[in-house]
Parts: structure tokens; C-alpha cells; sequence
């Protein structure tokens, strides 16, 4: 009798397994990292913008170092803190004739190491209160002058806005996805068919062929 | 005993097993479910080997459209800025600290890439603007190592030997950013109005080209 196998995305067990477990089940916070670095680029880009005359006297020193604080910001948000904070992701996908995709996908199955509720608070939080500084930033160049540093500014409203976009809609659209997902999965057989199958024979444990 | 469900039996040559779990391998979009508890390192390997393989594209360019449906903007960042980096410290802006030029040069190449594609969309090309700004920030790698054998040149001395060296190679590389770049642009719009999308690419590599060639270190 083949056990299913085990791993993160699907672990429905009853079993209150080991301690480990137990102490990830009741910690507020599961990804200390993620949510470390889901603030750590956003808040040092801010920073460094609002104190750059104390840490050097270049231009181009800052206005480097902002820019790839904000690179980073943008990748780690969109491609790991979003994922386990808050199980949600977007990108951009060409198919065959050349057509650009957004796709937008939601997880829905609870985990032992799913997200908590003081993960997303945060996550949601940090995502939402930095555009708008940054959008601050941009009247204060604005009216003060100082337009050399505009690109830079433009550049992280962009940035942080875009990334802020994408997992609205991804929150927004995620029941829509996770239906049409599943119905697809299930959608050339029977589910109660198997079942019965299932029951019948004994020794089954599961009886779905996976489409290729 | 039952004879209804002599049917209903699975036949010892078909194999009936598989996993139910949530993200089955199947097709692409479902594809990605996997990559969603992927452990951090992989997703910056992948990212890091596309960035690679893209920059190993430009200097041997083939037409290879899987290449361009793997979009990233870190390559034309990185360009960005060692390029702009290089082009500090010129007798320009001696007296202040090199903050409108870097700027500039960062103006120069975004705003242009952003306008080529906008002109090449409005032709009615079928590539997406960001495949566009991907392709045409790679391809300023070969004027970004023009920049740099120009300033290890310009390190030698700047006589009319150096400066007819800066002109070989500059224009060396100005042609294979041009062709570069029209080899996976060009193929997107009709045959007749190939010239009309290359002229203006044509024009940002020669702007960057010029910037190149006039920069003389103080």
C-alpha cells in the first residue's frame, strides 16, 4: 500500500506530529527571513533617500545604491515574500504568437507553514504605506527643486506600485483562479466514479492517472 | 458472485495510480504551482543562470524567440548603471559632483528604449513592450565594453592614436549592438516597415556611441 507522498503543499495529516510542528503551529510568525527582508530593502531604500547627505556627499553613490535597494525590494517582494507570506504570485508570461500574459495565482491550500495572520499583516502593510512615501518624496522633489534626484524617485514609485498592483489583483482574482484550476485537474474524469472505484478495491489508496 | 462488476475491474495491464496532491505537474500555468514552495535559492539560481544565458545571446546573437519570451530587465539595470559609472568623472562636470550627468545617461537610455518600443508598437509589431526594453538593454553590453577598453585606452594617453583606436572599436561595437538588436527585433514587424523600426534603434546606439566616443577624462 503506497503512502501519499508527504510534502509541504499537501499535508492534511492528523497526526500532531512533532514538536517542531506544534511550535510552528503556534508561532506568529513562521518566515522570520522572509519578513525580515519584505521590510528590510523597502525601509533601507527609504532611508538612505531621506539621510543620503549624512552617509556620503556623491550623488552617484546614493542614487546607486537607492536604485539597487529598490531592484532588490522589487524582486524579493515579487518573487519570495509574496509567495510565503502571503501565498500569492504574479508575472508576466509570452506564449507561442508572442502574446504577453499577466498571471495572476492565489494558494489556497493550508499548510503546516502557511502564512499567519501577523505575516500578512505585515506583508500587506509594508506594500501599501512605502509607495505612498515615495509618492511624498515625489512632491518634495517637485516643489523643492531638487530635480536631479526625480529619476530616482519616478523609478521607486514605479517599482513599488507595480508590485503593489500585481498582488491586489492577485488577491482580488484569487477565487476566480483556484476554481478554474481545480476544474481543470478534475475535469476529464469523475470524481464520484473514483470514489467508488476507490472503495471497491481495497488496496487503492488513490486512483487518478495524472494527465500528461 | 457479482457478475455486474466483472466490468467494472481494472485490468492487470493498466497501471491505475498516480498523487493527488494540489500542484500537479501538468501543463504551464499549473506548472508554476510548484515553483511556489520552492525553496529561495533555486528561484535566485534561475533567475541569475536566465540573466547568464541572455548575455551569452548578445554576444553571439541567433534568432531564438524562446530566448526573447523569457523576459528580464536586471541585465539593462546592471548595463545601465556601469555604463553611466564609466561615463563619470569627463572634464564636463568638473565642478559639481556628477549629479545631472549620471542622471542623464540613465534619462537617455530608459526614456530612449521606452520610445523605440512605443515606435515600434504603434507600426504594429507583435512584441510586448517589456520584451522590447529586455532586448534593447541587453544589447548595450557590446557599447558598455567599448566604454571600457576606451577608458583603459584613454589611461595610455589621449593622442590622435588613442582616439583613432576609440573610433575603431567604438564603431566595431555600435554595429554589433545594432545588428544585435535588429536580429530579434526586426522579425516582429511586417517586411516592409523592417527599416522604419531599425532607424530608430539605429539612432539610441549612436547617441550612446557618440557619448562614448566624445567622453575625455579631466
Amino acid at each position: 500500500m503506497k503512502q501519499a507522498l508527504v510534502d509541504d503543499t499537501e499535508d492534511v495529516s492528523l497526526d500532531f506530529g512533532s514538536e517542531e510542528e506544534l511550535a510552528l503551529r503556534k508561532a506568529r510568525i513562521r518566515h522570520p527571513l522572509a519578513t525580515f527582508f519584505h521590510l528590510f530593502f523597502r525601509v533601507s531604500a527609504i532611508v538612505t533617500y531621506l539621510f543620503c547627505d549624512w552617509f556620503s556627499n556623491s550623488f552617484v553613490a546614493c542614487f546607486v545604491t537607492i536604485l539597487l535597494l529598490l531592484s532588490f525590494d522589487f524582486w524579493s517582494v515579487k518573487n519570495v515574500t509574496g509567495r510565503l507570506l502571503v501565498g500569492l504570485r504574479w508575472w508576466n508570461q509570452i506564449d507561442e504568437d508572442g502574446k504577453s500574459h499577466w498571471v495572476f495565482e492565489a494558494k489556497r491550500v493550508p499548510t503546516i507553514a502557511a502564512s499567519t495572520e501577523a505575516e500578512a499583516r505585515i506583508f500587506w502593510l509594508g506594500l501599501i504605506i512605502c509607495p505612498v512615501i515615495w509618492t511624498l518624496f515625489l512632491f518634495s522633489t517637485l516643489f523643492s527643486l531638487k530635480l536631479k534626484w526625480l529619476a530616482l524617485v519616478i523609478a521607486g514609485i514605479s517599482l513599488q506600485t507595480a508590485n503593489l498592483y500585481g498582488y491586489i489583483h492577485c488577491k482580488l482574482g484569487g477565487q476566480k483562479t483556484i476554481s478554474r484550476v481545480t476544474s481543470r485537474l478534475f475535469g476529464t474524469a469523475d470524481v464520484p466514479q473514483r470514489q467508488s472505484r476507490i472503495s471497491e478495491d481495497g488496496a487503492e489508496e488513490h486512483g487518478k492517472a495524472v494527465p500528461r | 458472485m457479482f457478475p455486474g462488476l466483472a466490468d467494472v475491474s481494472i485490468s492487470q495491464d493498466i497501471p491505475v495510480e498516480g498523487e493527488i496532491t494540489v500542484p500537479v505537474g501538468s501543463h504551464s500555468p499549473d506548472e508554476d504551482y510548484s515553483t511556489l514552495d520552492e525553496p529561495v535559492r533555486d528561484t535566485i539560481m534561475r533567475d541569475l543562470k536566465a540573466v547568464g544565458k541572455k548575455f551569452v545571446h548578445v554576444m553571439y546573437p541567433r534568432k531564438s524567440s524562446a530566448l526573447l519570451r523569457d523576459w528580464d530587465l536586471w541585465g539593462p539595470l546592471v548595463l545601465c548603471v556601469s555604463l553611466a559609472l564609466m561615463l563619470q568623472g569627463g572634464s564636463a562636470d568638473s565642478k559639481d559632483d556628477g549629479g545631472p550627468q549620471f542622471a542623464e545617461v540613465f534619462v537617455i537610455i530608459w526614456f530612449g528604449a521606452v520610445v523605440i518600443t512605443l515606435n515600434s508598437k504603434l507600426l504594429g509589431g507583435t512584441i510586448s513592450f517589456f520584451q522590447s526594453l529586455c532586448v534593447l538593454g541587453y544589447c548595450v553590453l557590446p557599447l558598455t565594453v567599448a566604454m571600457l577598453v576606451c577608458r583603459l585606452v584613454l589611461l595610455a594617453g589621449a593622442g590622435t592614436i588613442s582616439f583613432i583606436i576609440r573610433l575603431i572599436v567604438v564603431v566595431a561595437m555600435f554595429g554589433w549592438s545594432t545588428l544585435a538588436s535588429t536580429a530579434f527585433l526586426a522579425d516582429s514587424q511586417p517586411p516592409n516597415r523592417k527599416a522604419l523600426v531599425v532607424y530608430p534603434i539605429f539612432l539610441f546606439y549612436f547617441v550612446i556611441s557618440w557619448m562614448i566616443l566624445t567622453f575625455t577624462p579631466q
